[in-house]
């Protein structure tokens, strides 16, 4: 499996030439390096600081930390930040100086409610890393969101090549990638079920969010793991200066957070906390019908999840992170007659990062995490019980440093070591006089490393490329497997306002997740490489030119990729995947591949901003004969169901007044690919009694449903801040503003005679999920 | 997983009736679906019986949207009480092949089996003998160029250990009971079940019908419970029959099949028909039985 890449020789030797001190640099040159953060206290990741003169700048990092490497004597800084007021700072640097930035708001009411976090368009112009789309929290709760609860995964699905799984759902499916394939990170911490409902809502509480990149393409040697994307979502950190209570009131939800500072300017804190309360209504429900015949109860359901960050600072060169969050879905069955049923699911994570300045030039975060996931499905009825679950824990050391050697090159590199424990299948059913006591346990370790090294090179003012190289490794014993993992990306700049892109990314994806469903179930069980599963392999080639026009107001970009994937995973016909100690034969390999096009213009600035995204893409998959099957489709290549030929997001937000902002956001995309029966066939089974139709499927997806479109509508109404109950502000929703009735699914049924109840025929069926759908939340902050 | 995906269903169609509420408007609607052309195939259902006459019944599959129009010369339309309409061929040459080598022709007869109110096209010319491990095979070829074929081996007998039923403790209409049904499984061989629980007169409508493998209990004793479902004065059998491996799996794609019509979480499954050159089953049936009235 450890492949000979030649090109990583190569690879080495330049990044070890680059980061030699170069005779050519007669120039001494010093760091000037330090902090960005707003009046609150907070750090401002993704804040511009920049020297014109020199056609030097640099972005702050999450933590809102930046480093500069510029010539020694008198410079002038600019510091900027959408939303807040640029600062200049004059500097004679004769030695390394820090110094720590403190922006105020351009427009206090406004930032008040509002996190900002944005790359200015001319950063995003000279960026060298292609294939990525940054979204802020203040984007996402702008925007309509179905039943008011705003989500920052949906609105990554607003964005060009990503698809959702359907209607209302808050999955990924990034450039041809399935839901599986997204390695989804929370303060650098693996999340393995990004979802709440049944896929419905994301983990992510709005409140408790900064921002979320994602990662399409040129994949940073810092991330692996996972083929398609990386959703690198950051929290936000607590108000270093004053105690703050910020909360909502939603449709289906509430959520309320506070924070403050832990010691004055030593650190801060943030607890957020959410829960719905759709159950409260449906007991009442069930309270009110109890006893009437034929009533069947509404079992209940509810989910919850908290969130907690923490920083502190040891001295100047050091602080401590911790990040936290438990979420759990409920959903509970008690009949009338003793049955009881309870299914519970949901994610943990903890993680506890130590960051150590070494100098302006070097820093390094060291983190130690756990992550798990898990299910159980318990029901009983007298003596007798039965217990279902899975599990997935990760232990994950890692480390990560960062280093600007000079001012052509940014190094970062560092390495990670995951223990993984996977309870991939326990069953037990039992009773108490022992008449039935049987079960089973299916469960695995795995060792998972990686070692990694990127450097951002400024080969010339025009050219800026990024090398990477990550080394991986897998083990779940007996079985061993590893991989080299290239990674490149370029940048050349025919002008100020035209840049040429390009990039390439190998991954590999050693833990699988085993679902046939085809949607996002709570029922996920994760699953070792091993002997017959083959580490998922993808490479991904991509290129594309960007162009700032209107003087710097809007950016179009247009980005053509393609990606092939080997050891891809899917099932055999009626795989049982339930506490199965033999689940390598239930699992079928092929290939997959996509390729398309992305055309993306946006506008950051002014009163009125937004994007228009166009993709048009392709998604194939084959799986041939094997193992005694006739493969997928019969061996011939088919479309995913997350395949769409054309998709076209428009997204305009718009600021009437301080008080006041419109939203607006429109969906367009080809229909889905479905598998409906072609015939049928009548069977009357052992005994009479009627006789079934039964579907035949002779080609999965082969029938596309009709197009997907969809009108949101949003308004913002800020309320007038008191003295009793602070900042408040109301937000109005309509999702599906025109009521289209678009297709969730298609079945056929008989047609009887309404007077004979008679079978007449057989039609189609088509089924829609939302109507139009109203919703208001109201927001406060004191 | 089925109950996951219909929970997973039923939380979506409560979200749903929210939006009805604020939609006002139907969700559901005639779509105008036009499938690509289907060739219709030789569909064969047999189930044999040591003891019985063989009787089976050979239809054709047709497109799904048909309602008799795609009708072949050499096919006619069998309309059934309830107005549902099934295509039969009426060029099927049928034979089987007993254990010992011999053919037994069964001829193009169609009628309704008298003891178990099933339709049959081809009936056979005496009853069979079945003893365990015994094979028996299955032509059927039309003047259309059509052939089908199969085999199926008997299976062992397994009997019903004890079975037994509780009532909760409740009163009126809610009472009700729940039924155990015991058997021990042999350890030296992979089998599959096929567990049918019938109030009154068995019939395709059970109270519970159950595929079951021995993966987590071969060798052992196993029971099979229900929900609280049965009430006092029901006559409940219950009938076990000890099936092959190929069976099971029909049985199994026809259940995924027509669950993925109207699910859209389930993964559609191709028919794994028992028969080659067709769609359908052939096997022999060995079961035992248990009829107890609750009191």
């Amino acid at each position: 499996m450890l492949r000979a890449f030649r090109p990583y020789r190569l690879f080495i030797f330049f990044l070890l030439f680059c980061t030699l001190p170069k005779a050519s640099q007669a120039q001494t040159q010093h760091t000037f390096s330090g902090l960005v953060r707003g009046a609150d206290g907070l750090a401002l990741p993704g804040a511009s600081v920049a020297v014109p003169t020199l056609n030097l700048g640099t972005a702050t990092e999450a933590d809102g930390h930046f480093s500069l490497s510029l010539p020694e004597g008198p410079q002038q800084v600019v510091v900027s930040f959408v939303g807040y007021t640029s600062q200049t700072l004059a500097v004679n640097l004769r030695h390394n100086q820090q110094h720590t930035f403190t922006l105020a708001a351009a427009n206090a009411e406004l930032a008040e409610v509002v996190v900002q976090g944005q790359q200015t368009l001319k950063e995003k112009l000279q960026s060298t890393q292609m294939g990525v789309e940054h979204l802020t929290i203040r984007e996402a709760k702008l925007l309509p969101a179905l039943f008011g609860e705003v989500d920052i995964l949906k609105t990554l699905q607003l964005k060009p090549g990503v698809q959702s799984g359907g209607e209302g759902s808050s999955g990924l499916f990034v450039r041809g990638g399935s839901a599986d394939q997204n390695l989804v990170l929370v303060d650098n911490v693996l999340v393995y079920n990004p979802n709440h409902l049944f896929g419905l809502f994301s983990v992510f509480n709005s409140d408790a969010v900064q921002s979320v990149d994602l990662y399409k393409a040129g994949f940073p040697a810092q991330f692996g793991g996972r083929l398609s994307s990386v959703v690198d979502v950051k929290l936000r950190e607590g108000d270093r200066e004053k105690f703050v209570t910020t909360g909502g009131i939603g449709l289906i939800s509430s959520r309320l957070s506070f924070e403050g500072p832990i010691q004055k300017g030593k650190g801060s804190f943030i607890v957020s906390g959410r829960r719905t309360y759709f159950d409260i209504f449906t007991r009442a429900l069930n309270r009110a019908n109890a006893g009437k015949e034929d009533y069947s109860p509404i079992p209940d359901y509810y989910f919850y999840d908290f969130n907690a960050k923490a920083n502190y600072t040891l001295g100047e060169k050091d602080q401590l992170f911790f990040t936290g969050y438990l979420g759990r879905d409920i959903f509970g069955f008690t009949s009338p007659n003793g049955f009881q049923a309870n299914f519970t699911w949901g994610n943990t994570l903890g993680a506890l990062r130590w960051q150590h300045v070494f100098s302006p030039r070097l820093t390094v975060n060291t983190a130690a995490s756990v992550t798990s996931y898990k299910y159980n499905l318990g029901n009983s009825i007298d003596q007798f019980s039965f217990d279902l679950g899975s599990t997935i824990r990760d232990y994950t050391l890692r480390t990560d440093f960062d280093y600007v050697p000079n001012t052509r090159h940014n190094v970062k590199f560092g390495a990670l070591l995951t223990y993984h424990d996977f309870g991939v299948g326990r069953l037990q059913r039992s009773s108490q006089d022992n008449s039935v006591n049987f079960g089973a346990d299916v469960s695995y370790t795995g060792q998972e490393g990686a070692v990694y090294a990127t450097d951002n090179i400024k080969v010339t003012d025009k050219l800026q490329a990024e090398l990477g190289l990550r080394a991986t490794g897998f083990q779940s014993a007996p079985n061993h497997f590893g991989g080299l993992e290239p990674r490149a990306s370029a940048r050349y700049s025919l002008s100020d306002n035209i840049a040429l892109k390009g990039s390439y990314a190998l991954m590999y994806q050693y833990v699988h997740l085993v679902s046939n469903s085809g949607a996002s179930l709570p029922t996920d069980i994760w699953y070792p490489s091993r002997l017959s599963v083959k580490p998922e392999r993808s490479q991904q080639v991509s290129s594309g030119a960007s162009f700032l026009l209107g003087g710097g107001k809007f950016l179009l970009t247009d980005e053509v990729y393609y990606k092939w994937a080997s050891n891809q995973i899917d099932f055999r016909d009626g795989a049982q995947i339930f506490a199965n100690n033999d689940l390598d034969s239930q699992f079928l390999f092929g290939r997959g591949w996509a390729y398309g096009n992305e055309l993306y213009l946006e506008k950051k600035t002014g009163k009125t901003t937004g994007w228009i995204g166009y993709t048009l893409a392709w998604t194939k998959r084959n799986f041939p004969p094997q193992l005694g099957t006739t493969g997928i489709n019969n061996g011939h290549d088919f479309y995913p169901n997350y395949d769409r030929r054309h998709n076209l997001n428009i997204v305009v937000l718009h600021e009437l007044n301080p008080r006041i902002s419109l939203t607006a956001s429109f969906v367009y995309t080809s229909g889905a690919p479905t598998t409906l029966p072609f015939g049928r066939f009548a069977l009357q089974d052992i005994y009479q009694g009627g006789i079934q139709a039964v579907p035949v499927y002779p080609d999965r997806n082969s029938y596309r449903m009709i197009p997907y479109h969809r009108l949101d509508l949003g308004l913002v109404y800020k309320l007038r801040p008191s003295r009793i109950s602070g900042q408040r502000d109301l937000t109005f929703s309509i999702y599906n503003a025109y009521n289209r009735r678009n297709a969730y699914f298609i079945y056929f049924e008989q047609t009887r005679d309404k007077a004979t109840d008679k079978v007449t025929g057989y039609r189609a069926q088509q089924v829609s999920l939302f109507p139009l759908i109203p919703s208001v939340t109201y927001n406060f902050k004191f | 997983m089925f109950l996951v995906v219909s929970m997973r269903r039923k939380v979506l169609i409560g979200f749903g009736l929210l939006g009805v509420l604020a939609g006002c408007k139907k969700l559901q609607n005639d779509a105008n679906v036009v499938l690509p052309t289907y060739p219709n195939q030789l569909v064969a259902e047999c189930y044999l019986e040591s003891g019985v006459v063989p009787r089976l019944s050979i239809t054709e599959s047709v497109p799904y949207l048909d309602n008799g129009q795609a009708i072949a010369a050499g096919s006619q339309i069998l309309t059934l009480p309830n107005g549902q309409t099934i295509q039969l061929p009426t060029d099927v040459t049928v034979s089987l092949t007993l254990p010992g080598g011999q053919p037994m022709p069964l001829r193009f007869s169609p009628g309704i089996d008298a003891s178990t109110g099933k339709y049959y096209t081809h009936i056979g010319t005496r009853a069979i003998t079945a003893t365990a491990g015994q094979q028996f095979g299955l032509d059927a070829q039309d003047k259309r160029g059509r052939h089908l074929t199969g085999t199926a081996i008997t299976p062992t007998f397994i009997p019903i250990d004890s079975v037994k039923y509780k009532f909760n403790g409740l009163t009126g209409d809610n009472k009700k009971a729940y039924f155990m049904t015991k058997w021990t499984d042999p350890g030296a061989t992979i089998d599959f079940y096929r567990l049918m629980l019938h109030k009154g007169k068995p019939a395709n409508n059970s109270e519970t019908d159950n595929d079951i493998r021995d993966k987590l209990f071969n060798g052992q004793s196993y029971a099979q419970v229900t929900t609280y479902r049965f009430r006092p004065g029901d006559t409940v059998t219950a009938t076990l029959y000890h099936v092959d491996s190929l069976y099971f799996d029909f049985r199994q794609s026809v259940r995924n099949a027509r669950n993925a019509n109207g699910n859209p979480f389930a993964q559609p499954s191709a028919i794994h028909s028992t028969v080659q050159g067709g769609l359908g089953v052939f096997s022999v049936l060995v079961s035992d039985k248990r009829t107890v009235i609750l009191k």
